[in-house]
This record gives structure tokens, sequence and C-alpha cells, in this order.
């Protein structure tokens, strides 16, 4: 029998080139230290394809129509016990994506991985976060319950405040002046098949320039990490493995190009990936179990009761709405613009080699006041609208 | 080889012309009808209609009153939603607002202690008048062209001035 | 110990039997308000200092640790040292304040309050049980347990859970005389503003600590014998004040959240801090601020200047935009005492038009304005001055700095002091906002009328 099978995988190999394959796929080096915070990755990973299979599950059902977005999600809810988890799974996950994608930003900000060579990873990386965040917004108008039709006519709203050309963006989104049953069938285009075409193949361009430069990990695995210690002698190197590819053989940069000690991709980050993602995925099965995704009443433009409140990852911006005077309006177009240009200009304002984020406090404390602000704003938001 | 004449294009030449002509004509062929697609909503007009609200003589003064009344909705659809109305009369005056929120568009509701109109969103005030008097809303409370017939009241859904 | 007995115990007996023996009425209000408001800004200035070096000494000892700077670890022993002398201190204002002073004067409010707040008084109670055991645990194993360095900083970053956890607790109740809710545990810990004041706190805590032990250093530095002290004071002292204004660049934004939810959910006190009685003071403290604000941009200037390090002529410039955002926070709207009496002159226009309004200093859009520059430029300040430190060696800093740094623990202190003065008598004459005045915590029987807040402007 096993004679069989290696036969039968030469006769692939011969083909396919498998086992060259597998061998780049699994047995690639990863550095050895911090490897629990390199799992947040492919948890993103796993909650985004999550997302894919559960969508593609419920496009099965959901009709994207005004008279019977609604409807045909109520009857999942009524009569399909099995469909109302899948919806919950599509909910919960895409919340618990955004904050493990928050931690993956952060993470890959703070240890420097988007220095050089990886500047075009991290790029990339923003691109990937703007196009989950539309994708969650996008995903949001589409039940038609008051929920979903305040946060469409709101969100739909906010670019009208862009001077000259906003009421037009407006309209565009629209597909009208008022929010309608053109909007919902664009959205729903938006959400299904546009920005999905553009989102999967940028995370194989990410996953793509990830291997070709391999994991940059985090200073402590590096020599580079040993410099501005006091009394501690750089350590001898220990034993290691020779300088594996991705990392490169002839380094230009002695100090940060390869880790001075590393791994098998697989097992060994692959059971610590595993474990994290499985976890988060039992989280969210729980969650879409005990909880469920919400279906409000049905759309009513005419409410005089009805408070809308935003998704929890809009909260900053809302509380900001709240905050900002007429006159400053704009000023909440600026600053997430502004902010997300700051971030893909990252690489290229922090130039320098160092990586260890002590020794760089100029990019790492503002990095670490947009954390706070934002944390604090979601904080104040949230008690706002406890009590309201 | 032969001299060759530098105005003739070379074999090359002429294969990466032809890739790029083929290109622009497939991008524009495809692009035209699609670019036109997304914007033409910017020239569609909206579907404007009178609709009968009701009597309005039982209207308390200096009470706003809110009355629903179903519009057409846009597109193909032959659905019809709700527009909430509220009909503010002081004396003589009778104005009608939406309850539009000139900020994001939220749905405002009066709030008989406050006596202001609320938008519960970001606390916007607007007063019995509609002028926006607290709260981040720029402009005041959107009034609807209307018609008063004796004491019935007609209001089209189309707003005097542009939000 | 018996003579201090001695002493003592008679003085106590004095003081027992000149205690009302029931709350006082009438006049006496004035110096009940006046004895429990020194004494709460003496106990906040104190316990302030003792919360933030409670949750920034382990930070600064876990930062020392990952560095491997032995400056860090230098730095937060001190702060531990200081826990230990001072949180007896501290703890013992409070203890008078609500056995005695709040007892006596204010029997009926402060009953109430501990019925409706038990459980947080319970569980701070015991965050201070926490606190005590801890601290001096962490103090005095500093040493033996440098070996394991992990368990220490653990037995650090408890005490900073404990301590954020009891000003969490005591928020709760402060806020609840202030924005009171109906009375359910959730609501009651999530009342309106209890979230913002929370945080406010938090924040000013810490950026309290730091700007005290900033001065604190400055002062130790001159005095210093050894270049390794001077070197390790003018560090010190320099961390200090960068530690402060990260603070509270972040208060701008808290602040005014805050403020918001006090015009929304108690608007009487908001009208009095905006355009009330208040409103001179709460101008001051803006400008205040404003003026900490320029006086550290002017220290990063000054100190990057002392060592030829490069940004000091960025902050200069800077500390140039901050004098003039700060002007334009300090313009006052009305040019009378307050809004009120203008308004009720019948001045209320710009003052071209023959009233009293300064249009410039208006809160929209103007302060706004003015306190995103204050928090922008702030960042700024601190983004350059890091930027620059490499340049500096530490243990050549001039006298001037070292002024500076003292002067600005004043100006905290005075901030604190100004913002305790505001906050308390904001909400008058309410003990709790809209249920409980002072004069009617006096009177158990009678059902007490709410004085209506003054109609919107």
């Amino acid at each position: 029998m096993g004679r069989r099978l290696r036969t039968a995988y030469d006769w692939l190999d011969e083909r396919a080139a498998i086992r060259s394959l597998l061998r780049k796929g699994l047995y690639e080096a990863v550095p050895v230290r911090g490897a629990w915070f390199y799992t947040l990755g492919s948890a993103t990973l796993v909650l985004i394809l999550l997302q894919l299979i559960t969508g593609i599950f419920l496009t099965l059902l959901f009709v994207p129509s005004v008279t019977e977005a609604w409807q045909s999600l109520n009857y999942l809810k009524e009569h399909d016990a099995f469909g109302s988890i899948v919806r919950g799974i599509h909910l919960w996950s895409a919340y618990i994506l955004l904050f493990v994608i928050g931690l993956h930003m952060v993470r890959t900000f703070f240890s420097g991985s988007y220095k050089r060579p990886r500047e075009l990873n991290w790029v990339t990386g923003v691109g990937l976060f703007v196009l989950v965040l539309g994708m969650a917004i996008t995903g949001a108008f589409l039940p038609w319950d008051q929920a979903a039709y305040w946060t469409a006519v709101v969100v739909t709203n906010i670019p009208a405040y862009t001077p000259f050309i906003g009421s037009f963006i407006r309209a565009l989104w629209r597909g009208a002046d008022t929010v309608g049953p053109i909007t919902l069938s664009r959205t729903f285009g938006i959400h299904v098949w546009l920005l999905p075409a553009i989102l999967f193949p940028l995370i194989g361009a990410h996953l793509a320039l990830l291997r070709k430069h391999g994991e940059f990990g985090s200073y402590v695995n590096y020599r580079g990490a040993y410099r501005s210690r006091e009394g501690v002698d750089v350590p001898p190197a220990p034993a290691q493995r020779p300088i594996e590819p991705p990392y490169p053989a002839a380094p230009s940069d002695e100090l940060w190009a390869a880790p001075l000690q590393t791994e098998d991709f697989y097992p060994h980050q692959t059971f610590k990936d595993g474990i994290i993602s499985a976890a988060l995925v039992v989280v969210v099965f729980i969650l879409a179990v005990a909880i469920g995704a919400p279906l409000e009443a049905i759309a009513d433009p005419a409410t005089t009761s009805y408070t809308p409140v935003p998704e929890w990852f809009f909260l900053p911006l809302d509380e900001l709405l709240v905050l900002v005077p007429q006159q400053l309006i704009p000023l909440v177009l600026v600053l997430p613009t502004g902010g997300v240009l700051l971030l893909l200009a990252l690489p290229f304002i922090d130039r320098g080699p160092e990586r260890n984020p002590f020794e760089r406090p100029a990019v790492m404390v503002p990095g670490a006041f947009a954390v706070l602000f934002v944390v604090i704003l979601t904080l104040l938001g949230s008690g706002r609208l406890f009590n309201l | 080889m032969a001299r060759r004449d530098p105005r003739r294009l070379s074999r090359r030449q002429f294969a990466v012309l032809g890739t790029q002509v083929s290109g622009a004509v497939v991008a524009v062929l495809l692009g035209i009808p699609i670019v036109g697609f997304l914007i033409s909503p910017l020239f569609r007009q909206q579907q404007v209609v009178w609709r009968k609200v009701g009597d309005i003589a039982g209207v308390p003064d200096g009470e706003p009153t809110k009355f629903d009344v179903a519009f057409p909705l846009d597109a193909w659809t032959t659905a019809e939603a709700n527009l909430a109305v509220y009909v503010v009369k002081s004396g003589d005056n009778t104005k009608v607002f939406s309850n539009v929120c000139t900020h994001m568009q939220c749905p405002v509701r009066w709030d008989g202690t406050l006596h202001q109109f609320l938008c519960p969103c970001h606390g916007g005030l607007y007063d019995i008048n509609g002028a926006n008097v607290g709260g981040p809303p720029p402009k005041p409370l959107p009034q609807y062209v209307h018609r008063i017939d004796g004491t019935t009241l007609f209001v089209q859904n189309r707003f005097t001035e542009d939000l | 110990m018996s003579a201090l007995l001695a002493v003592i115990a008679p003085a106590l007996h004095v003081l027992a039997t000149q205690l009302p023996a029931q709350a006082p009425q009438g006049q006496n209000i004035v110096g009940a308000q006046v004895a429990i408001g020194s004494l709460f800004s003496l106990h906040i200035l104190i316990a302030g200092l003792v919360s933030g070096a409670a949750e920034l000494g382990p930070a600064i000892e876990f930062l020392g640790y990952v560095r491997q700077r032995r400056n860090y670890d230098r730095l937060a022993h001190g702060l531990g040292r200081f826990i230990t002398y001072y949180f007896s201190v501290s703890s013992t204002i409070a203890i008078l304040l609500i056995t005695v002073l709040l007892v006596g004067f204010w029997g009926h409010f402060w009953t109430t309050i501990v019925t409706i707040g038990w459980w947080p008084l319970f569980i701070e109670a015991w965050t201070f049980v926490l606190q005590v055991s801890l601290a001096y645990l962490w103090y005095y194993t500093w040493e033996p347990m440098r070996a394991l360095k992990g368990v220490h900083m653990a037995i650090g970053g408890l005490l900073a859970i404990a301590s954020f956890l009891q000003v969490y607790m005591i928020d709760v109740v402060a806020s609840y005389m202030l924005t009171p809710s109906t009375q359910n545990p959730v609501r009651i810990a999530l009342n309106p503003t209890s979230y913002p004041l929370t945080v406010h706190r938090t924040v000013g805590n810490l950026a309290y600590i730091g700007f005290a032990f900033g001065g604190f250093c400055a002062i130790r530095y001159l005095r210093a014998k050894t270049a390794e002290d001077k070197r390790f004071y003018d560090w010190a002292g320099s961390f200090g004040l960068l530690w402060g204004v990260s603070m509270t660049l972040l208060q701008p934004v808290v602040g005014y959240s805050y403020a918001k939810e006090i015009q929304l959910h108690s608007y009487g006190s908001w009208y009095k801090m905006m355009f009330g009685s208040l409103s001179p003071v709460f101008l001051w403290q803006i400008t205040l601020l404003g003026i900490m604000f320029l006086t550290a941009t002017f220290y990063f200037a000054r100190r990057l200047r002392t060592d030829s390090a490069r940004g000091s002529g960025i902050l200069k410039l800077l500390s140039v935009a901050m004098v003039l955002t700060t002007l334009l926070a300090a313009q006052p709207y009305a040019l009378g005492f307050s809004y009120e009496t203008v308004a009720a002159a019948g001045l209320n226009r710009p003052f071209w038009e023959g009233g009293l309004i300064n249009p410039l200093g208006s809160m929209i859009p103007w302060k706004v304005l003015a306190l995103m520059f204050y928090t922008l430029i702030a960042i700024a300040a601190v983004v350059w001055y890091l930027r620059g430190l490499p340049g500096v060696v530490w243990g050549t800093a001039r006298r001037g700095e070292q002024r500076i740094l003292i002067l600005m623990t004043v100006f905290t202190m005075l901030m604190i002091v100004t913002m305790g003065f505001i906050r308390e008598n904001s909400r008058g004459p309410f003990l709790i906002s809209g249920e409980m005045t002072i004069q009617g915590q006096q009177d158990l029987q009678t059902a007490q009328p709410t004085p209506a807040p003054p109609s919107s402007p």
C-alpha cells in the first residue's frame, strides 16, 4: 500500500511539481521568539475565509430587494435554525475580524515589520484593512432592517461633506438622492462582487510578498537587539541553522536581515496558528449560537422613536461627530483619510533600519497616541450611547 | 542586412503597437458603458409626486404633530415607504417639516420636555421654527414643498431647499 | 508612645465635644463647605500622586526591564518609596473626611450615597487592602527579588490594576452625584459621566505624577553632588515632564466629551460652568492649560539647546504656535463677569455693536480649534523632543530648565485645585443633581424642591 501511495505521489510530482511546492510551503524558516504574536496574521486570514464561505452560502437565500431583503432574512430567522447560525457566524466573525485585523496592524507597526524590504507588504496590508472595513460597512446595509437602513442613510451621507464633489459621491453610491432600491442593489453588488474581486487578489499579493522576504517577527530575534542593552554583553550566536531562505544568504544589513534562530513553519508555527485560529472560531461559533445575528424591525424612514446606533468599529468616528461643531465637520472626513494616508506613507517616513520600538520613539509615540485616541473615543462613545 | 527605411515600422514595433491598440479598444468599449452606468444616477430625476397628508384643522397651535405619508420609492419598485411630516402651526403660519436631520440625516423627533426637535444620533437640536439651535447640525430642519387646500394639506417629496 | 497618646486623646475629646450634636443649619454651610473643600483638595493633591505612582511605577519598572536600563529601575524604586511614605497620609485625610466631616455636616447626604453606592465603596475598600499590601510588598521585595524580576513585576502590575480599580469605584460615586441614574447597579456604574470622569482622572493622575516627580527631580538635581546623581536626576526630570505632557495632551478630547455629557444630562451644572458664575474660572482653566503646554514646549526647546541637539529650532517655533493658541483660547466670550450677567443687562451683542460679546471667544468654533491645536502642537513637540534626545548628554542641564520643571509642578497643582473647585461648585446647590440640595440634606422629612435649570441661551 505504501509503495502504491509513493508511486502516486511521484506521478503527481512529475506532472505538478508537488514535492517542491510542499517543501517550500511547509518547511519555510520562521523566527522562534514571540511566535504567538505572529499568529494574528493567519487568524485574520482564517476569519476572512470564514466570511467568504458563510457569505457564499447566505447568497443562496438572501434577496437584495427592498421588499424582500428583510423578509428573506426573517424567514431564515423563523424557519431555519442552521441558516441562522450561518448568519450569526457571518456577523460575529466580521466583528472579531475587525478587532483581530487591528491587533495585527498594531503588532506589525510596533515591530517595524514594514521596513525595507517589506514596505509593499505593509502597503498591501493597509489596502486590505480599508477593503475589509468597506466589506463590513457595505454588509451592514443589506438586511434592510432599521439598523441597516439608518446605517445606509448616515454612512452614505458622510462623503457628502467632501468639498465640491460631496453630493455627487453620495448620489453615486445611493443611486439617487435618497436611499432606496438602487442603493441596496449597488451595495449588494459591491459587497458580494466588487470588493471581494479586489480583496482576494490583494490577499494573494500580501501572502506572496510575505513568502518572498520571510516573516520578520520582532526585534528580539535579531543581532541588532543586543546593541542598546546596558551591562549585557552581546551573547554568542547560538548554534543556529544556516541562514535559510527566504532570509537573504548574503545579508546587506547584518543586524536585521536574518533571525538568529529559526524553526520550521510546519509544524511549529502552524501549531500556534491553529490553536489561536481554532479558539477564535470557537468563540465566533458560541456567539453565533448564543446571541446570533439580530434582525430588528423592518426599515421605516418615518420613525420618530428609533435611535440609530453605529457599529462598534464606527464608535470613535461617531463620538467625533458628536464633539465636532458644525463649522468643523469636514475635519471628521479629514482625520480618517489623513490617517489612512499616513499609514500608507509610514514605511517611507520611518526609513531607518532600527527595529527596536523603544529605540524609535519618534514614530512609536504618535502611533501609541493614535491607538489611545481610538480606544478613548470608543469608550466615551459607548458610555454616551448607553446613557441615551 | 539591408538598410531599412527608419519611417517604416519594424516587425517588433508593429506587434507592440497592435497589442496596445487591442488593449485600448477593449478597455474603451468596456469602460464607456460601465462608467456611464455608474454615473447615470447623477442625471436622473427622482420621481416627484403630490400626496395628501390629511386634514390639519385639528393640529394644535405650537405643538408639532406628526403625520406618516406614503411616497413611492425610487426606480422600478412599486412599493411605497412612509415619510414623516411634522406640521407646526403658529397662528396663521403653518410650517411643514421633514424629520431628516441636516447633520447626518438621522431621524429627528419632537421632544416635549425639551420643547425642541432632538436628533438622537449626535444631540442636534432645532427649535419650534426649525432653526438649528444646538449641536452639530449646520442648517435648519428641511421643509417640504406643500400646499393647503382649505384645511387639507398636500405635500411633495421634495424640499424647499436642497439638503 | 504613651506620651503621644496623652497629647492626642484630649485633643480628640475636645474635637468630639465641639462637633454639633446634629447637622448644622443655616450659616454654618459656608464654613462646612470651606472645611470640606480644602481638605478634599489636600486629599486629592496627595492621593492623585499616590494613584499615579502606583500605576506608573510598575510600568516604568517593566520598561526598564525590557530595555535593560538601570535608570528606569531606580526611578520606579523611588516611586515605590513615595507610595510607602504618603499612602497613609492621604488615607488619613480621606478617613477624617468621610468619618468626621461628611458624617457630621452632610449626614443625610452621606448615608444616602453610601446606601445607593454601597457596592462601589465596598469594592473600593478591598482595593485599598490590595493596594496597601501590594505597595509595601512591591517596594520591600525589590532587591530580594532581583532574580525573580518577572514575579516582582507581576506584583507591580497587580498594584497598578488595584489602583485603577479604586479610582474607578470612587468615580462611580462621584459621577453619580453629578449625573444620577436609575438605581440598578449597572446603570449606576455606567452613569453618563462615569466613563469620562474615570478616563479623565486616570489620565490626569498619570500626568500629575509625571509633572510632580519632574519637579522633585529638578530640586534633587540642583542639590546633587555626584555626577551619576546629576545624570539620573536630569534624565528623570525630563522623563517626568515628557510623560506629563503626553498624558495631558489627551485631556482636551476627554474633557470636551465630559462637558458634552454634563450638557446632556445635567444642564444646569453645564450652564453654570460655561455661561454662568463659574465661567470666568473655566476661562482661567483653559488658559492655564495653554500656559502648561507652553511651559513644557519651552523646556523641550531649552533642554535641546543646552546640548546643541537638533530640533531646538522647531521647538521654538512650536512654542510660538502654542503662545498664539493660548491667546486664542484665553479670549473671553462675555466682556463682563459672565455671559449670564451680560445677557441680563441686555448687552449680548458683539462689542462693535455696543454690546459686550467678543465673538472670537465663542466655544464654537474658536475654542474647539484652540483645543485641537493644543493637542496637535503638543504631539509635535513631544515627537521633536524625542527625535532630539539622542543628542542630549544627561547631567548638563542648566538651572533654567530645573526652574521650569518646578514651575510645571506648581501649575499642575493649581490646575487640580481649580478643577476641583469648578466641579464641586458647578453642581451647587445640589449634592446629588436634581435630587438632594445642600440645604435639603439636613431636612429628612420634607420632599426637596428641584430648582429648575436656567432656560437655554
